[in-house]
């Protein structure tokens, strides 16, 4: 079996003592942030990225997508326990699991929650690991003209599936390719946008963009908010399930996992609405649906193993295809560039050890995840009691030191000062981030897609409509659109996505 | 009818760049500044792709403002004067410190950046309601214009000190403690560990 040796080699890679570590050390960080509300996995990756640039790529990024899963752990810990979701993924799992809490099963909803999770985490890994070159293998027959389409694809249904409206979306989306196009032109070395400043000629950095906005922009916005903080009622109570709770989560853990493997390929999908999804189905099918609501372990069971399946797989679209699904995919695809490494289709044969390392590495961390957070519950919660107004200087630290090392240059960190301002006016006017950074990240690889295309077919458009895949893909794009202009779905989408 | 101020403010933004961007590409009717090469389709030029994506920048923008005509009410926050006083006085100030810089010849090292920036953002943190954004920030150029000539330890005092003012919790015996926490956790995570090269004392001593 290719799969197995294939599998046996990124364990080889993943259980090296460094690569282990960081995964340990990513799973911490990860879940530290989750538990922490006001900074994301977005914030934090940014803000990590530069201290990764020293190791080898394969260690820089299994400590990166520890952050990303870690943080749905962490986030369940505060929903459950203090009515707090510390992602926007964990959303749905306050609503049952806090009631839960408030019942004295705090301790139940907590182990279901971890177990449901590493279950479907496990299931997730091994859908990555069996689609991946599946995927890579019909990916290598695309032509520039059909990656163009791809792109074209994952940016609008990125854009579809951000919140609030989806004009504004779908513009922040080109603003976002738009700013992709400062620096030097690939093909004929001219200056673009660079205003005579040479810093600009390798393009505006990523990381003081994604620090900026994610970083810098959240903070203030957190301080002009007054803090509401509660505190936790009652004891986490007994961390063993009953016989009763045990048998209804089952099959609740199965549906949530399979929802969550499908909806995290999705882009823009990803952990929240896996959630979501979940939680629905769940009211629908299960048994005891209409106890949804009032502290039914089917609530918890669901939702969280549905947001830790889609973390997962949303790792594949960027894995196969080199395209992100979600604003922390960009990071990682930006986290990838620096290091040397073109995302995309030859990245399984070029770069096996990093395919399969990550992969391996994932269940390694979800299994760490599960051994680390049950007993150290107590922990965590401590974490919370750390006031903001400590915190948020000890973050403007981080980002500052952060982007200075990039470069060694104070120009990334004034840029980054001037990306606080413009992710400041973004949150006032209701401009959703998320989009633009995928734009930023996809631009340029879209623009060099473009040009090919036009020079093989002798600047005949028809091209994008000739050849099939190509053809498909536009018609998805078109399809997604159009299905936007109907107003059931468009409620129900806002009603999903609404926090 | 109902409008939406953010969602117009949003479009307005977005056709600015786009107008903006055109006029240095050179499209926008053939005005500009930089007259990047078009090219053909067949054989696009540097031009290209930044023409396409700007005019459809525009259009969207446009289509978002026109949108925003009957979606709302949805009111901007409200501006009180000394918020409008201050980001003015901040932005006014800002330039003309710029401009003495500029013929002073006070320019090296992104200085004439970083002062401006952030004797503007000082004055904007005047009022209430930019006290957040402008002390944030603020902080943040502070450090930048600290680090390379004062050292790392007097850039993270500088950036404890004003970031804490946006806190008014904060008090003088915290600031210190933070201060004191966050100057060993940045030397032993950066210099010790990761081994970044940045001077930790003052260098033009």
């Amino acid at each position: 079996m290719d799969l197995l040796a294939n599998l046996a080699h990124g364990f080889g890679v993943a259980l090296s003592l460094d690569n282990l570590l960081f995964a340990l050390l990513g799973a911490l960080i990860g879940t530290a942030i989750g538990v922490l509300p006001g900074i994301g996995p977005v914030a934090t990756i940014s803000l990590l990225l530069p201290i990764t640039f020293g190791q080898p790529a394969t260690t820089a990024i299994i400590m990166l997508a520890g952050i990303y899963y870690g943080a749905q752990y962490g986030g369940s810990t505060t929903a459950i326990l203090l009515n707090l979701p510390g992602e926007v993924s964990s959303v749905v799992t306050a609503l049952d699991g806090y009631k839960m809490a408030r019942k004295g099963r705090a301790g139940a909803a907590l182990t279901i929650a971890a177990c449901g999770s590493f279950f479907a985490g496990s299931v997730a890994t091994l859908v990555v690991a069996a689609s991946g070159p599946m995927l890579t293998s019909v990916a290598l027959s695309f032509g520039p003209a059909d990656y163009f389409s791809l792109m074209l694809l994952g940016l609008i249904i990125s854009a579809v599936l951000a919140q609030g409206s989806v004009l504004k979306s779908i513009a922040m989306v080109v603003l976002g390719v738009a700013l992709g196009l400062v620096g030097t032109d690939v093909q004929t070395g001219q200056q673009r946008f660079t205003f005579g400043i040479p810093e600009l000629s390798d393009g505006i950095d990523f990381v003081a963009i994604a620090m900026g906005i994610f970083g810098l922009g959240e903070i203030i916005l957190n301080l002009e908010r007054p803090e509401a903080r509660q505190v936790m009622s009652g004891k986490v109570g007994s961390l063993m399930l009953t016989k009763e709770e045990f048998r209804r989560s089952i099959p609740s853990v199965l549906r949530g996992t399979l929802i969550g493997s499908t909806l995290g390929i999705l882009p823009g999908g990803g952990a929240a609405l896996s959630a979501f999804g979940s939680y629905m189905m769940e009211r629908k099918v299960s048994k005891y649906g209409h106890e949804l609501g009032t502290g039914a372990i089917e609530g918890v069971a669901g939702p969280e193993s549905a947001n830790n399946a889609a973390a997962q797989t949303s790792f594949i679209p960027l894995l196969t295809l080199g395209i992100p699904s979600n604003a922390v995919m960009a990071l990682m695809v930006g986290a990838l560039i620096i290091q040397g490494i073109q995302p995309g289709p030859r990245m399984v044969e070029a770069q096996p050890d990093l395919f399969w390392g990550l992969i391996c590495s994932m269940w390694v961390g979800n299994l760490m995840l599960l051994v680390i957070n049950l007993p150290m519950i107590g922990m965590w919660v401590k974490l919370l009691q750390v006031p903001y107004k400590y915190l948020y200087p000890a973050i403007l630290m981080f980002c500052a030191i952060g982007v200075y090392s990039l470069n060694n240059s104070l120009w990334d960190v004034y840029m980054t000062v001037f990306f606080g301002i413009i992710g400041y006016i973004f949150a006032k006017l209701r401009m959703e981030a998320a989009p633009l950074l995928i734009g930023f990240v996809l631009g340029p690889m879209m623009e060099e897609h473009l040009r090919r295309a036009m020079l093989l077919s002798r600047g005949d458009v028809v091209v994008f409509i000739e050849r099939p895949i190509s053809a498909t893909l536009l018609a998805l794009a078109a399809l997604t659109l159009g299905a936007m202009l109907l107003p059931n779905l468009r409620a129900g989408k806002n009603k999903a996505l609404a926090e | 009818m109902k409008i939406n101020a953010k969602d117009v403010w949003a479009g307005g933004f977005l056709v600015f760049i786009a107008l903006f961007g055109l006029f240095i590409n050179g499209g926008l009717f053939g005005i500009g500044l930089e007259q990047h090469a078009l090219g053909s389709a067949r054989r696009m030029g540097p031009g290209y792709m930044p023409m396409l994506v700007f005019w459809l920048q525009f259009a969207l923008g446009a289509l978002v403002i026109v949108a925003a005509l009957n979606s709302g009410p949805d009111p901007l926050e409200r501006w009180n004067k000394i918020d409008a006083v201050a980001l003015a006085s901040g932005i006014g100030v800002g330039l003309i410190l710029w401009q003495l810089m500029e013929r002073t010849g006070a320019t090296s090292g992104w200085m004439q950046v970083g002062l401006p920036l952030l004797v503007g953002m000082l004055i904007l943190s005047i009022s209430p309601a930019w006290r957040a954004l402008g002390l944030t920030l603020g902080s943040f150029v502070a450090f930048g214009l600290a680090l390379e000539t004062l050292g790392l330890i007097f850039a993270l005092v500088a950036l404890c000190g004003i970031s804490a003012l946006a806190d008014r919790e904060h008090t003088l015996k915290s600031t210190a403690g933070m201060t004191v926490f966050l100057c060993i956790l940045a030397w032993f995570v950066f210099i010790y560990e990761l081994d970044v090269r940045i001077p930790l004392w003052p260098t033009i001593f």
